[in-house]
């Protein structure tokens, strides 16, 4: 397996020689996120002290060169121990600031938090987004603890979320590595993980550090490549996920494409373990589960099942050199029923991924015009959802999406079969059922 | 009598005979040169299909919408038979012309130097065509998925209007290129390009009015908490 060492500056070389051994790293990505990255340090460290008091422990900010003095809310952040009723570390809890290097993105301020994390063998490391609002720190026992007493070596992340919160993880990310690599890990995206520091170490030696995983896709990374390798994993509770969004109007098909192409990616480093896995298996799920009631949402579903016919009409001109007839057709079909008769059924969904999956292994056409131009199929499949599933309770909508990954799981030997075939012309495809 | 059909017939005749025979070698060796080079055309052929599927470069056809756009014209050829087969009659043609000079025909001598003046025109259009098409393919591609996925009804039109303007400016460069017409070429496509502009910054004035005025008229009663028939979306994708 290649090594593979970035430059750590020269202060924070320092700082490791000076700090020896930490139990426990915990490393905050962040990038422009003065307004919220003050609270998270006083979450992480509260939880720190209150749950690992005898454990020395350090909090790492890994930042993109913010400029609205990101830094400085980490370096001035402190916790009223009193008014939390908990005592403090006394000299057990550092920080450590220092800016990443390479390609910008989250992927490369993980990599600098593995590297220091190896170079003070730590046993156990989180990290958690800079922009949460719901982080408390009892985090920090959820993602911490199941690698210090229970020997995980991955935990990921349960967040109580909004019936239609996360449809792409719902309807694509979810049902798709879970049927690819057996393990029912609900938010393989999640963005908050606990990891041990031999996966810290092991994920340092991936040759991945400039490729797209280090601008985005690390969290499906980091999920799908402990999973991959055998690693322990586990999920953990974490209640409510809060946070800003950075970017309200980012681009749906970016999204899509972003998230897509690094599950894609992840198929093809491994397929000789996910083609061997049938059905699934639950992980162990710490935390203290509940649910609450669920506040109305505005679903624009008229603007989406427009979008979804205007893209089965204009875009099947590409989708044929990649959809089999059979699936074309029904899609056609299915863009002339109104919407009080347009379901999506999930057979057809599962095809339809596997498809678009095949059609990046083959590269039929540049990977990025392939995955945009799922983005009004994954709407219609979304408005399908949120029709049958409109007066439904959570529950009940979480046992549709297990329907869901049950359909993927049942169709995945269509998939199989697929994958190592030759790439073929358009032409010939056409025949493929 | 003897010596008058000596003088009319024969002589003539052994002189043909003996130019003949003096032109022959030339001519049997210009024959051969263009023999040589039909199964050197035919070796080129093969190594050029060969290295092509070696190299994979098949699939980058694929990837960049050329077998597509080749497929829309009703060729029948794979992009690298096409290659192939240029190379083929690249080939062909040069040595036809080298056994034309092999047999030393003073017209053919001066027609071969100016054709080997002109090969890299040739080539250099046919590579500025290849980007056009490339260029064409991708770019209209990449406008019919974005135009689709923001909604815009006119995504198709769109799209193979960007496709054409992109071929249109490829085809200018390579006439250009190949000394073809021009001045007339540049001209015709400067007023019809114009033309074009104009109309469509016309149309769009002219009947888009009123969508502008219904676009704004919504968003301003939109922000004044009017009307939410097309307000956004409250679930999170991600």
């Amino acid at each position: 397996m290649a090594d593979h060492h970035i430059s750590l500056s020269e202060d924070v070389r320092a700082r490791i020689a000076e700090l020896g051994n930490v139990d426990i790293l915990v490393g905050i990505p962040s990038f422009n996120s003065a307004r919220t990255i003050g609270h998270v340090v006083r979450a992480v460290e509260a939880g720190l002290s209150k749950y690992f008091p005898g454990s020395r422990s350090l909090l790492v900010n890994s930042d993109g060169g913010s400029t609205d003095g990101t830094t400085d809310v980490v370096r001035q952040a402190g916790v009223d121990f009193g008014s939390v009723l908990i005592a403090p570390q006394d000299g057990r809890f550092h920080k450590l600031v220092t800016p990443y290097h390479g390609i910008p993105g989250k992927g490369s301020a993980f990599r600098a938090v593995f590297e220091i994390a190896r170079g003070l063998g730590v046993k156990a490391c989180a990290v958690v987004d800079s922009d949460l609002r719901s982080i408390t720190p009892e985090w920090m026992e959820l993602l911490i603890k199941p690698v210090l007493e229970e020997g995980y070596d991955y935990v990921s992340p349960y967040y109580l979320r909004h019936k239609y919160d996360g449809t792409i993880t719902n309807s694509i990310v979810y049902p798709l590595t879970r049927a690819l690599y057996g393990k029912r890990i609900r938010q393989p995206i999640g963005g908050d993980f606990g990891f041990s520091g031999r996966l810290a170490s092991f994920y340092l030696g991936k040759d991945v550090w400039e490729t797209d995983v280090a601008r985005f896709g690390i969290d499906i990374w980091m999920t799908t490549t402990a999973v991959a390798n055998g690693f322990k994993v586990c999920q953990a509770f974490l209640g409510a996920k809060i946070h800003d969004a950075k970017d309200p109007g980012a681009d749906l098909s970016a999204m899509l494409h972003q998230v897509v192409s690094a599950v894609v990616d992840l198929m093809e480093e491994y397929p000789d373990v996910w083609r061997k896995v049938a059905g699934s298996e639950p992980v162990p799920t710490f935390g203290f589960a509940y649910s609450v009631g669920l506040e109305p949402i505005h679903v624009n579903l008229d603007r989406m099942l427009e979008k979804f016919r205007l893209g089965v009409a204009d875009l099947a001109v590409l989708y044929r050199s990649f959809l089999p007839p059979a699936l074309l057709a029904f899609l056609t079909s299915l863009a002339e029923e109104p919407r009080d008769r347009f379901v999506f059924p999930d057979k057809e969904w599962a095809w339809t991924i596997f498809r678009f999956a095949l059609a990046c292994r083959r590269k039929v056409m540049s990977r990025e015009h392939i995955i945009k131009s799922l983005t009004p199929l994954y709407l219609g499949k979304v408005a399908s959802f949120v029709i049958e599933t409109w007066d439904s309770a959570a529950e009940d909508v979480e046992n549709r999406l297990e329907e869901l990954c049950r359909t993927f799981e049942e169709e995945k030997p269509y998939l199989v079969e697929r994958w190592d075939r030759q790439p073929r012309r358009s032409g010939s495809s056409r025949r493929s059922p | 009598m003897k010596s008058f059909i000596a003088k009319v017939l024969t002589e003539p005749l052994r002189s043909l005979v003996e130019k003949a025979a003096e032109y022959l070698p030339t001519v049997l060796a210009g024959l051969v040169v263009f023999l040589l080079g039909l199964l050197l055309a035919w070796l080129v052929k093969l190594l050029v299909v060969r290295i092509i599927k070696l190299l994979k470069i098949e699939g980058a056809f694929l990837r960049s919408g050329v077998t597509e756009a080749l497929q829309r014209m009703a060729v029948k050829d794979t992009p690298a038979k096409l290659i192939g087969r240029m190379f083929y009659w690249l080939v062909v043609v040069i040595f036809f012309i080298l056994s034309l000079s092999v047999m030393r025909i003073p017209v053919i001598d001066e027609l071969l130097g100016r054709f080997l003046l002109y090969l890299p025109n040739i080539f250099v259009a046919l590579v500025i065509m290849a980007i056009g098409i490339f260029l064409g393919n991708f770019l209209g591609r990449a406008v019919l998925i974005a135009s689709v996925n923001a909604g815009l009804r006119l995504s198709g039109l769109l799209s193979k209007g960007v496709r054409t303007v992109i071929l249109l400016f490829a085809a200018v460069m390579a006439l250009e290129q190949l000394g073809i017409a021009r001045s007339t070429v540049v001209v015709t496509f400067t007023i019809l390009f114009g033309g074009v502009v104009l109309a469509l910054a016309l149309a769009f004035g002219l009947g888009g009015k009123e969508l502008a005025a219904s676009w704004l008229e919504k968003r301003l009663k939109k922000e004044g908490g009017g009307e939410d028939g097309d307000r956004e979306d409250e679930l999170h994708h991600l």
